[in-house]
């Protein structure tokens, strides 16, 4: 019986040594008089980047000590954490469909009369609220990103083709490269996320300018407008490579860097990652001629990277602190440089010639936030692309979509 | 206890205080046996059969898991679970996977377990091998052959200039199951393979050499001697192969997302994605219970039914 | 009595192992290549290895302090559960008799059914409500998740030790408990070894539970940090493999080592 109860004992003071230890890490905790914050986002190929500048941050503030937490699927991430209570301090997302639903869920401190948000492009904070359809902002816009058509500029340069400004342009040149005997575009079918790129781009430009009103309205119309967008990720389907079903994301990237490819269907947020297995090519992006009114056309843009404050932490003021180093105009300049994104602040160009092209139309602010942030939770339509580019049957598709999308709305 | 040892052993103590006696210690005796248990079991209830109950819970309300309120929404949830074409899908997904995974499971470890128990040369170092898949994870197997999958196969296809092979298994919305199959095969004879082999070794041989001299021939051996005497490990691994083909998950996320499309979406990767990532906690849960209900179900059926034949033969 | 090898069946034998080393054969080979190496073929030998693979490996996933928490959730799992398990079996096994304790079995054993996904989404909040989302919460969890099994393994295997050797030990004024202690647990080391090695294999392997309990990523196992830091890899599958390799080193060489008497003990225990 003596045993027993010592080993109990000695059992319990175990347990309670690991709970101190496995909790010993939670965010907003003081150890030795240090603040301790946790930025938590979902950018992990900007860690390195991060890792930098808070040095330099801590640097300035040697009482404030930041840990970056980036994990794998982030998004579902910080759902799981929100839904057990345990908040970040920081919270960086995108301004997607999940800001959208964490708005709603009271994580953010409301920022809407925040001073921070002077420094910020009008547009941008324009997507915000309509991605809640609130006019209270719950976090700052802080990088831009853009989607176009990435393209070697040696393969383009020896088989002398000039960039095209409509779709007809666009399909006729593909031609030409197949008929050359080189791969027009490395599709990566495999991660079915990277067929969303191209089809924002598309139902952007061809889904009908009132498609949000009607939305707001409840009247969900993607069986629709959809057509024309889906119809044509079935074209570029079909200037691709016999392997595209069965290759990744990663793997296309080494794979256009090598220059197995002449263009590739990804946001600019792949640059990087293409440099990183051939840091030689010379590429350039131009934008995605979706229709054949290229004064019409819009780039594809949205808020990559915006700065949450949770409404829980305990340490607000050193947060904050963060944040507004981050937007410091020559801290903002170095994190678009090293991670080939757009400023969402004002005053802030990305001076980069590969993405040269797009400047302008950034410039002119002839931009459109992403069609899938505001396709719900649940619809999966990268999944429907997915199946659809396999058997090419646009009807199923559409009708997939706008069933889902119905199921959705029909379960809040 | 002295005093009760003290009147148990005297002859002379009255049968009153005899029976009092007994009683202490009976009492001291089932006292320890409750507490041997009575701590587990509560600690059972509250971190397995009290969130089984708050799954059921959630199922009749519309919560998403993070919203700060939700509403009872009663049997809302179920309903919809049965117009649901993603749920529908990842119920054939997993029976089938769990059919074909269970059958083949069964025969693939069979055969070699028989294999093994013949006289062959290095019989222990065969036996290790082939147990060596068990102690593997899961997932990191799944992400080898995703590997192998998507690079090595094809460009052995392209080489050798094999056509089916050329393209990535995992891509192909019709094969991509086969797969994940071919996968689960791989690590889950390896247990498989050990309990039929403990079961035929304890056949003595001699029935073999007396059956073999009476004339019977290989075939006839099998069905007559060793069947029946598997027939209990029969049952045990189809159920057990099978449940666990039913809960096939880690492989899925090292090798397919549930794709291409959701032709791999399994019943426990649905719960997961959608409970979790698509905000669709009180739905899936709803979904989870139905999973509980099917696989009590399946399970309770084999029993009876390879029982049955066990008794019969 | 013939001793002649059956050759054919040697040989089916053999193949079949093939098939389960090439997989490990090629993860071998691919971490110990380099891009340009792999790029020319997976399944070649390789002629120089590159071991920076696994510095860099090492580098990357935070080895080794994953490895401590992998070891550490093992090794406390380990522990915690052929103690408390084993006690809980033997107070049921002796009472079988008695309709509480019957029940109480039933009870336990009929956990294998319930699938985890119906209660991973209230457990994940549960965990954290209770302060239970890290290492300490994720043993207390493997703990009570195997009692399923375990129960219904050891009440097997101590309903066949005569109940003669108790009866002894407490005419000699044993306490119940110091019955289990000195008589029954020195009995249960070979049930002990199969459950102790099921439970090691279980802990050290397991995926989801990790993924959906644990917070910090700082306590991430070793199985958990090969998913985090799938995106790491990118397309750097020698750095990829020789993080395969490095995780599931561990239990191999335990396996190597122990191969005999873990497979005899996977038996012992299917038998009963």
């Amino acid at each position: 019986m003596k045993k027993t109860v010592s080993l109990l004992a000695a059992s319990v003071l175990s347990i309670s040594l690991l709970a101190g230890c496995g909790s010993g890490e939670n965010a907003g905790g003081a150890d030795n008089g240090k603040v301790k914050i946790e930025f938590f986002h979902y950018k992990r190929e900007a860690m390195d980047t991060f890792d930098k500048l808070i040095e330099k941050f801590e640097k300035e503030n040697p009482n404030i000590d930041i840990e970056q937490a980036s994990p794998p699927d982030a998004g579902t991430v910080i759902k799981t954490r929100v839904s057990k209570g345990d908040l970040p301090d920081i919270i960086s997302i995108g301004g997607d469909m999940g800001y959208n639903e964490l708005s709603k869920a009271g994580v953010f401190t409301d920022l809407s009369k925040d001073k921070v948000l002077e420094k910020v492009q009008p547009a941008y904070i324009q997507m915000l609220k309509d991605i809640t359809g609130q006019e209270k902002i719950y976090a700052v816009p802080f990088a831009a990103n853009a989607v176009g058509v990435i393209y070697n500029k040696a393969i383009f340069n020896e088989l002398g083709l000039e960039v095209p400004k409509t779709w007809d342009e666009f399909v006729a040149l593909s031609e030409t490269i197949q008929k050359a005997g080189k791969i027009p575009f490395y599709h990566t079918y495999k991660d079915a996320w990277t067929l969303l790129p191209s089809f924002n781009a598309l139902a952007a430009n061809t889904q009908g300018a009132d498609f949000y009103e009607q939305l707001n309205k409840g009247e969900v119309l993607a069986g629709k407008r959809y057509k024309e967008a889906v119809e044509k990720m079935v074209v570029l389907s079909k200037y691709g490579h016999k392997n595209q079903q069965g290759v990744a994301y990663n793997d296309g990237n080494t794979a256009f860097a090598n220059g197995e490819s002449a263009m590739y269907l990804q946001g600019i947020w792949a640059i990087p990652e293409i440099k990183k297995a051939n840091p030689d090519i010379e590429l350039g992006v131009f934008p995605f001629p979706a229709t054949n009114n290229p004064d019409e056309i819009k780039v594809i843009s949205g808020v990559d990277l915006l700065y949450g404050l949770s409404a829980k932490s305990e340490h607000p003021k050193e947060a904050k602190k963060f944040i507004e180093f981050m937007l410091q105009d020559e801290n903002a300049k170095q994190y678009i440089e090293e991670q080939n994104a757009f400023s969402a602040l004002k005053g802030i160009a990305q001076d980069n010639p590969t993405v040269a092209d797009l400047n302008v139309m950034m410039e002119n602010g002839s931009v459109t936030d992403f069609p899938d942030h505001y396709i719900p939770t649940g619809v999966y339509p990268d999944k429907t692309l997915q199946t659809l580019v396999q058997d090419k049957d646009v009807d199923a598709a559409l009708e997939k979509i706008q069933k889902d999308w119905e199921k959705v709305q029909s379960r809040k | 206890m002295k005093s009760d040892q003290l009147i148990l052993n005297n002859p002379q103590s009255s049968p009153a205080d005899l029976a009092k006696s007994k009683k202490k210690k009976m009492n001291a005796k089932m006292m320890a046996y409750y507490l041997m248990v009575i701590p587990a079991a509560l600690l059972f209830f509250a971190f397995h059969t009290f969130p089984a109950i708050q799954g059921i819970y959630y199922s009749f309300t519309n919560w998403n898991g993070i919203n700060l309120d939700y509403d009872f929404v009663g049997f809302k949830n179920y309903i919809n679970l049965f117009k649901d074409t993603a749920v529908r899908d990842s119920y054939l997904f997993t029976f089938k996977f769990a059919i074909f995974a269970g059958v083949l499971v069964n025969i693939i470890s069979l055969a070699v377990a028989i294999g093994l128990n013949a006289k062959i040369k290095g019989r222990n170092f065969f036996r290790a091998v082939y147990f060596l898949p068990n102690i593997l994870s899961v997932l990191i197997v799944g992400f080898i052959f995703n590997f192998v999958f998507t690079s090595i196969i094809p460009n052995l296809g392209e080489k050798y200039q094999i056509e089916f092979l050329t393209e990535n298994i995992l891509g192909n919305a019709n094969l991509a199951w086969i797969g994940i199959l071919i996968v689960f095969i791989w690590q889950s004879c390896a247990f498989n393979v050990i309990l039929y082999l403990s079961g035929l070794q304890t056949v003595p041989t001699e029935l073999y050499e007396a059956s073999g001299l009476d004339g019977a021939n290989r075939w006839q051996q099998f069905w007559k001697i060793t069947f029946p005497v598997i027939a209990p490990f029969f049952t045990i691994n189809m159920v057990l192969a099978m449940k666990n083909a039913l809960m096939v998950f880690d492989q899925i996320v090292a090798m397919t997302g549930g794709g291409p499309g959701t032709v791999t979406t399994s019943i426990s990767y649905l719960i997961y994605t959608g409970g979790l990532a698509g905000g669709e906690f009180a739905f899936q849960s709803a979904n989870g219970v139905i999973y509980f209900i099917v696989i009590v179900a399946i399970s309770v059926f084999q029993l009876k039914v390879l029982q049955k034949r066990e008794m019969d033969m | 009595m013939r001793e002649r090898t059956n050759w054919p069946v040697t040989i089916f034998i053999a193949l079949g192992s093939v098939a389960i080393l090439i997989p490990l054969y090629i993860s071998i080979s691919i971490a110990l290549k380099n891009p340009q190496e792999l790029a020319e073929s997976a399944l070649s030998l390789p002629l120089n290895f590159h071991w920076e693979n696994f510095t860099k490996a090492i580098e990357v996933t935070n080895f080794f302090n994953a490895f401590k928490n992998s070891s550490i959730i093992t090794i406390f799992t380990l522990v915690f559960t052929l103690l408390t398990n084993s006690l809980v079996a033997y107070g049921i096994a002796r009472n079988m008799h008695r309709k509480l304790f019957r029940n109480l079995y039933y009870y336990f054993v009929s956990a294998l059914f319930i699938p985890f996904p119906i209660i991973m989404l209230p457990i994940v909040k549960q965990t954290s409500a209770l302060g239970l989302n890290n290492t300490a919460g994720l043993i207390l969890l493997y703990v009570v998740y195997g009692m399923a099994m375990n129960i219904f393994i050891y009440v097997g295997y101590i309903r066949s030790i005569p109940i003669e050797l108790e009866e002894a030990a407490i005419v000699d004024g044993c306490s119940t408990w110091g019955v289990f202690w000195k008589v029954i647990f020195p009995l249960l080391t070979p049930i002990n070894a199969t459950v102790g090695i099921l439970t090691c294999l279980w802990a050290w392997n397991d995926f989801l539970l990790p993924l959906v309990i644990l917070s910090d990523s700082a306590a991430a196992t070793l199985p958990l940090v090969q998913y985090v830091f799938q995106t790491e890899f990118g397309a750097d599958y020698n750095l990829a493999f020789a993080s395969y390799l490095m995780a599931m080193a561990p239990m191999v060489i335990v396996y190597l080592f122990a191969q005999k008497w873990i497979i005899g003990g996977v038996v012992k225990g299917a038998i009963k």
